[in-house]
This record gives C-alpha cells, structure tokens and sequence, in this order.
C-alpha cells in the first residue's frame, strides 16, 4: 500500500518535472540565456586577470574564492563530525577488520598495489600541480591521492597504513586548506586589495601575473593536502576498531 | 520536438525519480544513501548538460582555442564544490550509521523506529 | 552516431541506477553503484567537462565505493526482510 501511494507521487512528480524540462531551451545552444552576462567575460577574460587557462580552476579559486573556502570548511566540519561519532585513536598504530582476516590478499594483488601506488600519487602530483593548465586542481589530486592510500589500506590493511601515515603526521596537515585560504586571503588585503585578492595593488604591475601564479598554485598545494588528508582520516576512523590488541599477522 | 532533443533532461528526471523511489519506500538505510547518492548525480548530470554546447570544447585556452565555442565554465565550478559536498555528506551519514548499528544492532528503518517505541515506554514505566 | 552513443550510456545509467537500488545484497549494490558513477564519468567526459570527469571518477568511483564497503563491512551485508 505504501509502495503504491509513494509509486503514484514518484511518478506524479516525474511528470511535474518532465514537463518543467520540456519548456527549457534546447539543449546545445550557444545563444541560450544560460551564457549571457557573466559568462562571455569569465572566458574572454580568465587568462589574463587570473592566469590560468582552465577557466575553471579560475572561477573556483579567483572569482569565486569565497565559495571554495566553504567548501573546505564544509569538508573539515564533515570530518570533525565524523571523528566526534566515531572517536579517533590515541595514539599511535591502529587496525581493522582487514588486519584480522584469515585469507591473506593475493601475492599478485599485494605486488600490484605496491607497484602501481607511487605512479598514482606522482600522477596526483601531477594534476595538483598543473592544475591550472590542464584539467586537475586540488580537489581532484587530493581525491587522487585519498584513493590511492585507500587501494594500499584496503590491501595492506590499517596496521601497515597507519604506520606509513601517522596520526601526527595527518593531523596538522587536515586544516592545511582552510589555513592556506585564510593566508592567501589575509595576504590580499595586507597587499592593498580585499580579502582573498590575488593581483595586490601595492605591487609593480609587472610582478602581479607570477604572484597570481604563485599565490595560485599555492592554494591548489594547500587543498590538495588538506582534501587528501580529510579523506584518509574519515577512512580510518571508520575503519579503527576499537580492542587495543595487536592482529596476529 | 524540443523534449526529444533534451534527452539528457529526460535522463536526469528519470535517475532522480529513480533515488527519489529509492529514499522513500527502500527500508535499508544503506539502500537509503545510495538512492540519495543517486539523487545528487542526477542533478549534476541536469547541470552540466544545461552548460553544453554544440561542438564545444572543454573550457581550457590552451593552443589557440576559441572561447565563444567553450562550454559553460559555471556550472562545472559550481558542480566540482557539489561533489565534495556530496562525498562529505556521505561519509558522515555513513559513520552515523555505524554507530545506530552499534547502538541497535539492525539497519532496517521500521526495526529502528519500533526498538525506540519500545525504548520510550520502558522509560515511561 | 554521437547522439547514438549518448543515448545508449543514459540508457545503461538509468540500467546500472535500477540494478543498484533492487540488488537485495549490498555488497553487489554497491559495487554495481560504483558502476554508475563510472559511467557518469564517461558521460561527462562527453559533455566536455574533464575536471568533473576526473573528480567523479576519483571520488565517486574510488572514495565514496570504499566508505560504503567499510560501512557494510561493519554492519550487516544482507538487506532484511
């Protein structure tokens, strides 16, 4: 009966939404009022007011700063939460049901993993750091690099991962992203423009293209860091299980 | 036919419906968040094809490209902060989830629902 | 042919969607939506977003499939009846 009753408002509504689609302009249309105003002049203008040819990266690290260092806050509060649920480890190593699992992983698997690791965070490296020439930016690499640190824990297990990754290790590096925005935005206004002004005005007009690059790539640094960190701390927390004795492998 | 030729939207509104179904009658709260997961890609999915154009490149100016072709950069801005979002969202509903397992040992929303009935008369008592 | 293939990738979207939601084992719903989100990738790759392409790939695919796998892990596998 349930099943039914929400069958009928699922469909009624998928019906409501059809038809609100069906008045859209069509798709694929460069005339469409989806790119008047603001959009000509984000890709006219991107590469020379923030210097980075991924007008992306542009948008969400200049133009839209503010926006982005919400997000970053919106991720640490994600993982505060979580470590507030799920309690973190005192100290030191910690493990997991994969620790503890009679049936090691295949050889071919272990070997794989170990090789093919530190390609993908060299390839992280790379999107990070190229972020604003190529598609990547922080995000991206530190989700990169948060999955590549999961295929070793998911293989090796927590006892070897929180070994390679310590929790003093982790732990200053997970607000590296808010830090570094909040830096890079204080540093705006000390350079004579607003917060999270990237061109300072009290600079040689010469100068200001590579310290919009630099101050650029910093903050990419700074996200990829702090996102790869966030991740791999939610993943362990929900991994760790509690009994404080050592697996038997 | 405009529709016809918006099969993307058709696409989008059909997957959210989908989740939406999903969210409403699954009674798995697992089952639960992966119809939510569907919901939040679907309505990327809406977006990003808003920002499409015919014959459009990505919006990278690299190598001479021509900007009045480019694909719309804002709703891919806006969609890359969705997705952190969404994966945050996840993973907290996921480790509150752990721990009502923990608490009740069932994942089943009327088995929750009916262990707390039980839990608030006991108190009354 | 192009318009073909974009129909062909919703299709299996909506498909891969269905299966995930009616799996009654949620370890194969899971892994059916990391599937899904695969797909996505692919689809937005076509629609000339590369960041979102990589990011979904990333996160949807890697990260989001393996906090579900530990969840279930640690919970109970089979969906109740």
């Amino acid at each position: 009966m349930k099943k039914i009753i929400s069958l009928l408002f699922i469909s009624a509504l998928g019906v409501l939404l059809l038809f609100v689609v069906a008045s859209m302009p069509r798709m694929g249309d460069p005339e469409s009022p989806t790119r008047e105003h603001v959009i000509p002049r984000y890709l006219e203008n991107a590469e020379e007011e923030t210097n980075s040819p991924n007008v992306i990266t542009g948008i969400i690290l200049n133009y839209r700063g503010y926006d982005t260092s919400g997000e970053v806050t919106v991720i640490f509060c994600a993982l505060a939460c979580v470590l507030a649920i799920l309690g973190r480890e005192k100290r030191g190593r910690i493990h997991s049901y994969v620790d503890r699992s009679p049936v090691p992983a295949s050889p071919v698997v272990k070997t794989m993993v170990r090789f093919l690791a530190p390609f993908i965070i060299l390839f992280s490296v790379y999107t990070i750091l190229h972020g604003e020439i190529s598609p990547g930016g922080g995000f991206q690499g530190g989700a990169i690099v948060g999955a590549s640190i999961i295929i070793f824990t998911t293989i090796f297990g927590l006892w070897e991962a929180s070994r390679r990754i310590p929790q003093k290790f982790r732990v200053p590096l997970e607000g590296s992203a808010f830090i570094i925005f909040f830096i890079v935005g204080i540093l705006g206004i000390v350079g004579g423009g607003n917060f999270l002004t990237y061109a300072w005005p009290n600079i040689a007009n010469n100068l200001q293209p590579s310290v919009v690059l630099w101050l650029t790539i910093i903050v990419e640094i700074g996200i990829g860091l702090g996102g790869a960190m966030v991740l791999i701390s939610i993943l362990f927390a929900m991994m760790r299980e509690e009994e404080a004795i050592a697996p038997t492998a | 036919m405009r529709l016809l030729h918006n099969y993307h939207y058709i696409g989008a509104v059909i997957l959210f419906c989908i989740g939406l179904y999903t969210v409403i009658v699954r009674r798995n709260i697992i089952k639960k968040l992966i119809g939510l997961n569907i919901m939040e890609t679907a309505v990327f999915f809406f977006y990003i094809s808003l920002g499409y154009v015919d014959n459009g490149i990505a919006p990278i100016r690299v190598g001479g490209a021509d900007p009045s072709k480019m694909v719309n950069p804002i709703p891919q801005a806006l969609i890359l902060t969705g997705i952190v979002v969404a994966v945050s969202v996840t993973a907290l509903a996921l480790s509150l989830v752990i721990l009502l397992y923990r608490q009740f040992g069932t994942l089943d929303v009327d088995h929750l629902m009916r262990d707390e009935a039980e839990e608030a008369k006991e108190a009354g008592e | 042919m192009a318009t073909a293939l974009n129909v062909v990738m919703i299709v299996l979207l909506i498909l891969s969607a269905i299966l995930a939601v009616r799996a009654k084992d949620l370890l194969a719903a899971v892994i059916i939506f990391s599937v899904y989100s695969l797909i996505m990738a692919l689809v937005w790759q076509r629609l000339q977003a590369p960041d979102l392409a990589l990011t979904e790939a990333a996160v949807g695919a890697g990260v989001t499939t393996v906090l579900f796998l530990v969840a279930i892990f640690k919970t109970h596998r089979e969906e109740e009846r």
